[in-house]
């Protein structure tokens, strides 16, 4: 099915991925991965650690050759020479050369992707204004702060104008101010139409950078859409609500609703949770039930369902869990 | 809080493989190195065996005695067979290109007596005293023989034991007067003999004639070569480091190929080797008169080579090894084993014959070869022709393995 609605969007596709199959001894690591992204689409791709996300990107950037199945980068296969002309790679470690200057990587990634004469000198003096680092060009990375190591490591990455762009883990170990430049800079790239894959372990980055978010888990794709569509999906757009009681309970809390029997706590507990379609009539109602039996309401939380939830849901894993 | 430091210090030692053999390792294989050298070679009261050519321009019964005499010397290995006839022009050029280490020649001396002039290679400072003391005795056994026997031109043997000993007795007898002045009781025609034979024996530097720091080339190509090495195998080292920071990942995924990445290392490493040994032997010519512009064909054939071979030692040590650490156990083991061997901390010839066929498993034995043809031996670039080919085959081979097992990088 995913792979029918793929050839359809082929055409529109920066890349695509179809029934990618990596195994190692024996253990297979992806079990037929599909999905596509569209031209200056910025994807969030998520999972929890184990799940494939690094041997897709290997075989994304030819670092691993899958076992089976194709991916195409703007119609190309992804070992012809010329799909390595668009594709670009920003690897989680600071994968420069820490003792050069600013300068002198962008020139050396730059001929590594290719480049060189004039289109190389704009190149880096493009990526200089880019990184916000044209007045520290000259000055050594390894003297730089975190966010600004980043910057270097970003731009090294796209030098060469890629169509198709990876960002595996862009703005971990950054402060605030870092992570909302570098997503400044990434803005940037989208609007002059690069396809972003971006890797991510902060799902409140992926839920508000990205346009789709694309989850796997044991090597296969398990949800595949917008934050909404995954939240319809899974969760529901129910919200979450959460109760603080005194004193804490002296016996289980049940309520009973369509034939099943819903648990709000157990014995001890001082946090009820449950989950209300329409906050406005059902939320009175569950207080009211609630100081019925006896406890008084101390604090109430309301919470919209979030990509946390739909990759709780999904998974069974916090994203971090290995 | 110190004991904790302690602990925990001790607990990393153990925890790291290449730490442990750095430091219980090392020393033994160096001690065991130094050992079998130093066991074998010099320092062990038995005298090595030394290569030599012999020469008679006399051609009498004396000279011919004397040189019975000394092929009936052990530590002396004639390297030409007993029958040929050799110039002393021919005996030079054989000490000159490393044939032989010295040459004794046998030419007409005062008063019908035999003199013999040494042809000795200066850089090897052991073999000179070792042939002129048995060339003494050589010479002293059959003046002996000819006092007592008086034979002119029968055929004289040396054989005798009483003669022999008592003769060498006077020797030793004339030997400690010279030690001690107030030595006692030496028959003076006997101390007159010896003195004599003493002053017709010539030792003959053909080699290091004109030149101002004999030894001195040969050090520096040992250390240069030695560093050579260690410099190799730290450029080497970075490959791990980009490995380890995922530079190399991200190197990979761009346009560049591993064979590009390879070859830009190789070239580079060769060249700042080559700039590294050059700087060091142009302060050898300007602080020890080595003579680098007179050799400078020679060294740059050498040297180049030499530069080329290392590198991909170095390489191929980074390929094989999985971390910096375990790279940098092996390469102290290894690099500091055939400088050892190799002759870049001790002369080749202070070793034995086991010990140098051994050492011509290292870089560095040839290279020394070669650096020692060109400034020491002042031999033609064409005599250079197996050392440069022995390294650029070792040099290619090793680049070769190296990309082999850098295909393990490439699709892991």
């Amino acid at each position: 099915m995913a792979i029918a609605m793929l050839a359809d969007t082929a055409v529109d596709s920066a890349l695509e991925i179809r029934g990618l199959r990596k195994s190692y001894g024996g253990h297979a690591v992806l079990s037929g991965v599909s999905f596509a992204i569209a031209r200056g689409e910025r994807v969030g791709f998520l999972g929890p650690n184990g799940a494939g996300k690094t041997t897709l990107i290997r075989c994304l950037s030819g670092r691993t050759k899958p076992d089976a199945g194709e991916i195409r980068i703007l119609g190309k296969l992804h070992d012809d020479p010329s799909a390595k002309e668009v594709l670009g790679l920003v690897p989680q470690e600071i994968a420069v050369y820490q003792d050069l200057s600013t300068r002198e990587n962008l020139s050396a990634f730059g001929r590594f992707y290719g480049l060189s004469g004039q289109r190389l000198r704009d190149r880096v003096d493009w990526a200089l204004n880019w990184t916000g680092l044209k007045d520290r060009a000259n000055e050594l990375v390894r003297g730089f702060s975190g966010g600004m190591k980043r910057r270097v490591n970003l731009a090294c990455g796209v030098l060469h104008g890629p169509q198709v762009l990876m960002l595996d883990e862009p703005t971990v170990g950054v402060d605030p101010q870092s992570r909302e430049r570098i997503f400044a800079m990434l803005d940037d790239l989208s609007r002059q139409g690069c396809s972003i894959l971006l890797t991510t372990h902060h799902l409140d980055e992926a839920e508000q950078q990205c346009d789709r978010v694309v989850i796997v888990d044991g090597g296969q794709v398990v949800a595949d859409g917008t934050v909404d569509e995954l939240i319809d999906r899974s969760v529901g757009s129910s919200r979450w609500v959460r109760l603080r009681v005194d004193p804490p309970l002296r016996t289980s809390l049940t309520m009973a609703q369509d034939d099943q029997v819903i648990s709000l706590g157990q014995v001890g507990d001082d946090e009820l949770h449950t989950r209300i379609d329409d906050v406005s009539t059902h939320l009175p109602d569950l207080i009211r039930w609630v100081r019925e039996r006896g406890y008084s309401v101390a604090d109430v939380e309301v919470h919209a369902p979030s990509l946390h939830h739909v990759f709780l849901h999904l998974t069974g894993r916090q994203l971090r869990d290995g | 809080m110190t004991w904790t430091v302690f602990q925990i210090s001790l607990r990393r030692l153990l925890h790291s493989r290449s730490e442990l053999l750095l430091t219980f390792g090392v020393p033994i294989v160096f001690f065991s190195i130094f050992a079998v050298i130093f066991g074998s070679g010099v320092g062990t009261g038995r005298t090595p065996n030394i290569q030599v050519v012999a020469v008679d321009e006399v051609l009498s019964p004396t000279s011919a005695a004397v040189m019975d005499s000394l092929h009936e010397q052990g530590t002396l290995q004639f390297v030409h067979r007993a029958g040929d006839r050799l110039t002393r022009q021919q005996a030079t050029e054989m000490v000159r290109h490393g044939a032989s280490a010295i040459a004794i020649v046998l030419r007409p001396g005062n008063e019908g007596q035999v003199a013999v002039d040494l042809l000795a290679d200066a850089s090897d400072q052991v073999a000179s005293q070792i042939v002129m003391s048995l060339v003494t005795r050589s010479l002293m056994l059959v003046e002996a023989h000819r006092q007592v026997t008086g034979f002119e031109d029968g055929s004289p043997t040396v054989q005798s034991p009483v003669i022999s000993s008592a003769t060498l007795a006077s020797h030793v007898m004339h030997q400690a007067s010279e030690a001690k002045p107030s030595a006692p009781q030496i028959d003076p025609t006997v101390q007159e003999i010896a003195a004599s034979i003493t002053n017709s024996i010539h030792v003959i530097d053909i080699l290091g004639e004109n030149k101002s720091s004999p030894v001195i080339s040969m050090y520096a190509a040992g250390i240069a070569v030695m560093f050579l090495l260690f410099g190799a195998v730290g450029g080497g080292g970075v490959l791990l480091e980009e490995r380890e920071n995922q530079t190399l990942e991200r190197l990979l995924s761009t346009q560049m190929s591993m064979d590009q990445l390879l070859l830009g290392k190789w070239f580079y490493m060769s060249t700042l080797g080559v700039v590294q040994v050059t700087v060091m032997f142009v302060w050898a010519q300007i602080v020890f008169k080595v003579d680098l512009w007179g050799h400078l064909d020679g060294f740059l054939m050498m040297t180049v080579v030499t530069a080329l071979a290392s590198s991909a030692f170095g390489l191929f040590l980074a390929t094989l090894c999985r971390t910096r650490g375990q790279l940098n156990g092996l390469s102290i083991i290894l690099v500091l084993s055939m400088s050892a061997l190799g002759g870049s901390m001790v002369p080749r010839y202070l070793m034995s014959e086991g010990l140098q066929r051994a050492g011509l498993w290292t870089f560095n034995a040839w290279a020394l070869d070669g650096y020692n043809k060109v400034f020491w031996r002042d031999l033609p670039v064409a005599s250079l022709a197996p050392q440069l080919c022995v390294l650029m085959l070792c040099g290619i081979g090793l680049l070769l393995v190296a990309r082999l097992l850098a295909i393990r990088w490439e699709c892991s």
